[in-house]
């Protein structure tokens, strides 16, 4: 595990270019705003399509509603793109990070729920006319809400899990030492 | 100000916000402040694009059903955020660019306001496919670059602050 970290760092550190980029004054400030705009693209549009599964604003068609989602694959590109930056012009400080960690797992968590809504009620929440939504859907959206509040936590709590030299002093929040 | 603010930051609640090695003090309310943040301006970006068109099919009243999420959003955030503050008075108020974030959401939320007396709330005679008014799609194309605006000096806020703490 720790080997396949260290090939990661080493192949996100030779994209030199991007870091360089990153680390020029104003870039990585814009790109964390950007970050932050995505977010609450992603929670206006998903965040609002599970609500409404859930029964909140029961007199939305399901069809209707779901036409936000689109805006809500906006924000997450804008995401990934952004995230992918710092990843890749601060390796070290993301791959070794146990909240980054839990992060990326509640991320693809999130996106196999999202898959699993699909498979599973899609057609018989979108199709039918009935304002309650099928069981199974609320399931889902109950779940989705739950992982991308914690994924936003765990984003937040990041700054707080960076690792540190083994040298130094530690910091005060629980974080692992590179060596 | 410096007296002020030596005050607030001598205060129990100032100390443990700033100095609680607890994940539930600043951290926890960071998180909170973030969430906050995605709820508020969430469902304001939704109700602006729909107003935009880009969700034609939503019964444009219906959409009140999500403003007291907003507004727990919203008061998440002033509680938070006057939480941060009391941690870091030095900081936020010598910064001009704190007084222009509390101006970009005092602006954005009051359209949020405008918007949803005269477009959301109002019983409507438009039909759900039919476009919005001129009036509202630019309400609604201003709520969404002020909140943008705010998003943006609120991040901006880590990185261009003169002084920290009164005496440091």
């Amino acid at each position: 595990m720790v080997e396949l970290q260290i090939r990661l760092v080493n192949a996100f550190a030779a994209q030199t270019a991007i870091a360089r980029l990153m680390h020029t004054v104003w870039v990585w400030p814009i790109a964390e705003s950007l970050h932050f705009i995505g977010l609450s693209l992603l929670i206006g549009t998903v965040g609002l399509f599970d609500l409404r599964l859930l029964g909140v604003g029961r007199h939305i068609p399901l069809a209707a509603m779901h036409r936000l989602i689109r805006w809500g694959l906006v924000g997450f590109g804008l995401n990934a793109i952004t995230g992918s930056l710092f990843l890749i012009a601060e390796p070290d400080q993301y791959i070794f990070n146990i909240s980054f960690q839990a992060k990326m797992l509640f991320v693809v968590l999130a996106g196999c729920n999202a898959l699993s809504f699909y498979a599973i009620s899609y057609r018989r929440a979108i199709a039918g006319t009935a304002m309650e939504a099928p069981r199974a859907a609320k399931i889902i959206a109950a779940i989705s809400l739950t992982l991308w509040i914690s994924v936003i936590i765990a984003g937040r709590l990041l700054t707080f899990y960076r690792p540190f030299p083994c040298e130094g002093p530690a910091p005060r929040f629980l974080a692992s030492c590179l060596p | 100000m410096d007296p002020l603010f030596r005050w607030i930051e001598s205060t129990g609640l100032s100390v443990w916000t700033r100095e609680s090695t607890s994940i539930l003090a600043f951290p926890a309310i960071l998180s909170a402040h973030a969430i906050g943040m995605a709820l508020a301006v969430g469902v304001n970006v939704a109700i602006a694009l729909h107003l935009l068109g880009m969700a034609a099919g939503i019964p444009t009243r219906e959409l009140r059903r999500f403003s007291p999420i907003m507004m727990f959003g919203f008061w998440l955030n002033a509680a938070s955020g006057a939480l941060l503050l009391i941690a870091y008075p030095t900081k936020a108020l010598t910064n001009p660019l704190f007084y222009v974030k509390l101006g970009l959401i005092g602006m954005a939320m009051s359209l949020s306001a405008v918007i949803d007396r005269r477009f959301v709330r109002p019983p409507q005679a438009r039909p759900p496919d039919e476009r919005a008014s001129r009036t509202a799609r630019w309400l609604a194309a201003a709520s969404l670059a002020a909140w943008v605006a705010a998003i943006t000096a609120g991040r901006l806020l880590a990185y261009t602050y003169r002084r920290l703490l009164v005496d440091f």
